[in-house]
């Protein structure tokens, strides 16, 4: 098995956990205008309350249903008790550091129930699937099809639902979309809740995928689903997942060939080179 | 300022001595507010209580290793307090978090010095914020037990530095040895990017070469990273017989189990740093690897602990006493980590040192940690506090042996004893498998 190919591989894993967090950060904030930077932390509780189901004897694969709930619930909570009210009062840059400062709340808070000892899912070892190169375990091939279908779901949701259509012109202009009569709150109260899911799924497959976390795990990989979003063009579910492939395959494949200490900076670089590019991101568009 | 003049335009000495009257109460107030503030340079009031500091990572990635050093404090002061404390104070402990980043240590150990009085000693002080910390602890002239095992610690002289852990140069060097004592020829290197374990790789390649074994690969874990697949990946297709390691966190265990599942469900044998001989390290990669497979396939060193005997027992009592009051993981791996073991042996040797000179004051009282530590002719054993209190207080000199073993002091202040082998049971316990001669080691420097 080459190295090239076995990175590929991974790369394609990375990316799969990463466009699921990526494609809900960034419906988040084109429909709610609110950069959630606490969506790190949300993940992490997420995956926390999946590990205490598993630990239970519970299956993983419900514990990551769990994980949604506790996503809605805790995204819902957020935006109707600290984000709306800031929104309301201070100015856009306040609120992101309302959310900042989320992050540090709900981490450390969480931190302080779990300790600092890190755990893992209770999976079962299953077989490998060789192919080519590549090799991957059963979990993380479930994982690549979770990815798929979350973001053929987001697809079919954005094109062809009402729902979709509301979100989308809601993202686009919330003024005229409320003067064209749609119910703008109710899309943002749905959006959270949608969104919520996504993270909290996301948290439990970065878990999964991690194979060890902590409280603090999702530092860094917020930062490449920021990357991600921004690469993708912010705003932009596809660009999202554009941005995700690039980025998992990017850290993953550079990871093979220079030292992998390196291989989160790659993912700078590669958003670095196409904002100077294309400003607004692979699918973003000037406003 | 204008002085104050008689009605004959004459200063009124009456005035004047009013005036320098308030001024000196001013200063005498001012002194007194900073000697509140830092008390590290007197001896505490009496009948006051005394604070014991961990300044250590309780967040971040080494968050395991504050609560660890914390519950070595908790039983150390129970068992200092219970035998009537330290010249009559009672003694707490106070957790001061470092998020084992320097930026957040420096701030927090100066926050420490401005508010806390009757501070006479600091613990903890790892390799992620010694280089920070112990120049600013060492200006405040408090004594502090360091678990950094960092090397230039072994050469830069700080007053009031003290190590009872070995120094990351003599840990490379027994982890080399115990691979060449198993007979293992190709070596992988595994270690976390953070200072506290870079810190062992040169000197980990320098002893590979003088004993003779290949380095086939050599990865820096990013220990912010989530996963580390490609550089498992890296490290199976090198074929090493043995990975030496030391990354904390989450990164070992998650590192581990991938370089179980790319190694076709096969572990690769491990020898990990003392830091691996930690309960909450032992917790997650128990968890991600399965504890059989940890307990058949990873060996460590560490400087050689009691694990029966007069020394042993009062620690056993100490740290059953706060069993509730101690974190997750498996009890008994508290009683063989270097974190628990040596850091009560350094809260011994300096509480015996404050009574032998009468004093909490960090000045007077450190000379007296390397006489009790190192011990002088005729001195009497005493394995506790207790024991070493009853001791002085019959006009006798002492010598403490801890369940560290016998200290040793150098002009750096460092005692590394010897090492032995760790290994995990099954459940958890920590098994010694095997010792390491100094002679050993020297081979290999």
């Amino acid at each position: 098995m080459s190295l090239l190919e076995a990175s590929f591989g991974f790369g394609l894993v990375t990316a799969a956990v990463l466009s699921i967090a990526a494609v809900g950060f960034t419906m988040q904030f084109a429909v709610t205008d609110v950069l959630n930077l606490a969506y790190g932390a949300v993940m992490i509780v997420a995956a926390y309350a999946a590990y205490a189901l598993n630990h239970a004897g519970v299956t993983i694969w419900v514990g990551v249903l769990a994980a949604a709930l506790v996503g809605i619930v805790l995204s819902v909570a957020l935006n109707r008790f600290i984000y709306t009210p800031f929104q309301r009062r201070a100015t856009p840059i306040a609120v992101v550091i309302v959310a900042l400062g989320m992050l540090l709340i709900l981490e450390f808070g969480l931190q302080a129930i779990v300790g600092g000892t890190n755990v893992s899912y209770s999976l079962s070892e299953g077989s490998s699937l060789k192919l080519g190169g590549l090799q991957l375990t059963m979990q993380q091939i479930a994982i690549i099809g979770i990815a798929i279908a979350t973001m053929v779901g987001v697809h079919v949701l954005l094109r062809y639902t009402r729902l979709g259509k509301a979100m989308r012109a809601t993202a686009a202009n919330g003024s005229l979309a409320r003067n064209c009569g749609i119910r703008t709150g109710r899309v943002v109260t749905t959006t959270w809740v949608l969104t919520g899911a996504l993270c909290g799924i996301a948290g439990a497959v970065f878990a999964m995928d991690s194979g060890s976390f902590g409280a603090t795990s999702t530092d860094l990989f917020l930062v490449l689903i920021l990357a991600a979003v921004f690469l993708g063009g912010p705003g932009q579910p596809y660009g999202a997942m554009i941005g995700a492939l690039l980025i998992g395959l990017g850290t993953e494949v550079s990871a093979a060939y220079i030292t992998p200490s390196y291989k989160d900076v790659v993912a700078f670089v590669l958003l670095l080179v196409m904002l100077a590019l294309r400003p607004t991101g692979i699918l973003g568009v000037r406003t | 300022m204008k002085l104050v003049t008689t009605s004959r335009g004459q200063v009124s000495q009456r005035h004047v001595l009013r005036r320098a009257c308030a001024v000196l109460a001013c200063v005498a107030a001012v002194a007194g507010l900073a000697a509140c503030g830092s008390s590290s340079s007197s001896s505490a009031a009496p009948g006051s209580t005394l604070t014991f500091a961990d300044l250590a990572p309780f967040t971040g990635v080494d968050a395991a290793l504050g609560p660890i050093y914390l519950a070595s404090c908790k039983a150390t002061t129970h068992a200092i307090n219970a035998a009537g404390g330290v010249l009559g104070h009672q003694i707490n402990c106070k957790s001061v978090d470092t998020r084992g980043d320097p930026a957040d240590a420096v701030p927090a150990a100066r926050q420490l010095f401005a508010t806390t009085s009757n501070l006479p000693l600091i613990i903890g002080v790892t390799s992620d914020e010694a280089a920070s910390v112990v120049p600013l602890i060492n200006a405040n002239k408090t004594v502090v037990f360091g678990m950094t095992g960092q090397s230039e610690f072994d050469s830069v002289h700080f007053e009031y530095f003290y190590r009872l852990v070995a120094p990351d140069l003599a840990e490379s060097y027994a982890m080399v040895a115990i691979a060449q004592k198993k007979g293992y020829k190709k070596v992988a290197l595994a270690f976390g990017n953070d200072i506290g374990s870079q810190t062992f790789v040169a000197p980990a390649i320098s002893a590979l070469g003088k004993a003779g074994l290949q380095m086939v690969a050599n990865e820096t874990l990013d220990l912010h990273a989530s996963t580390y697949r490609t550089e498992a990946f890296k490290v199976v297709a090198a074929h090493p017989e043995v990975i030496l390691t030391e990354a904390l966190g989450p990164t070992a265990a998650s590192f581990l189990s991938e370089i179980k599942q790319l190694n076709g469900g096969k572990m690769i044998p491990v020898i990990g740093t003392s830091a691996t001989v930690e309960p909450a390290w032992y917790a997650s990669v128990k968890a991600a690897v399965g504890a059989s497979t940890l307990a058949a396939n990873y060996l460590a060193d560490n400087t050689a602990v009691e694990t029966s005997g007069p020394a042993y027992e009062p620690f056993l009592q100490a740290m059953t006493a706060v069993k509730g009051e101690i974190g997750g993981g498996n009890f008994s791996t508290y009683l063989t980590a270097p974190g628990a073991v040596h850091l009560y042996d350094g809260m011994n040797l300096a509480a015996l040192a404050m009574t032998k000179a009468n004093s909490t004051n960090p000045s007077t009282y450190r000379p007296f940690i390397e006489t009790i530590g190192n011990g002088t002719p005729g001195a009497q054993v005493v394995h506790s506090f207790a024991e070493g209190t009853a001791a002085l207080k019959a006009g006798k000199a002492i010598r403490y042996v801890g369940p560290g073993g016998p200290t040793n002091f150098d002009s750096f202040h460092d005692s590394t004893g010897i090492f032995q082998i760790d290994q995990f049971t099954p459940s958890g316990e920590v098994k010694v498998v095997g010792s390491l001669t100094p002679a050993q080691l020297r081979a290999l420097g």
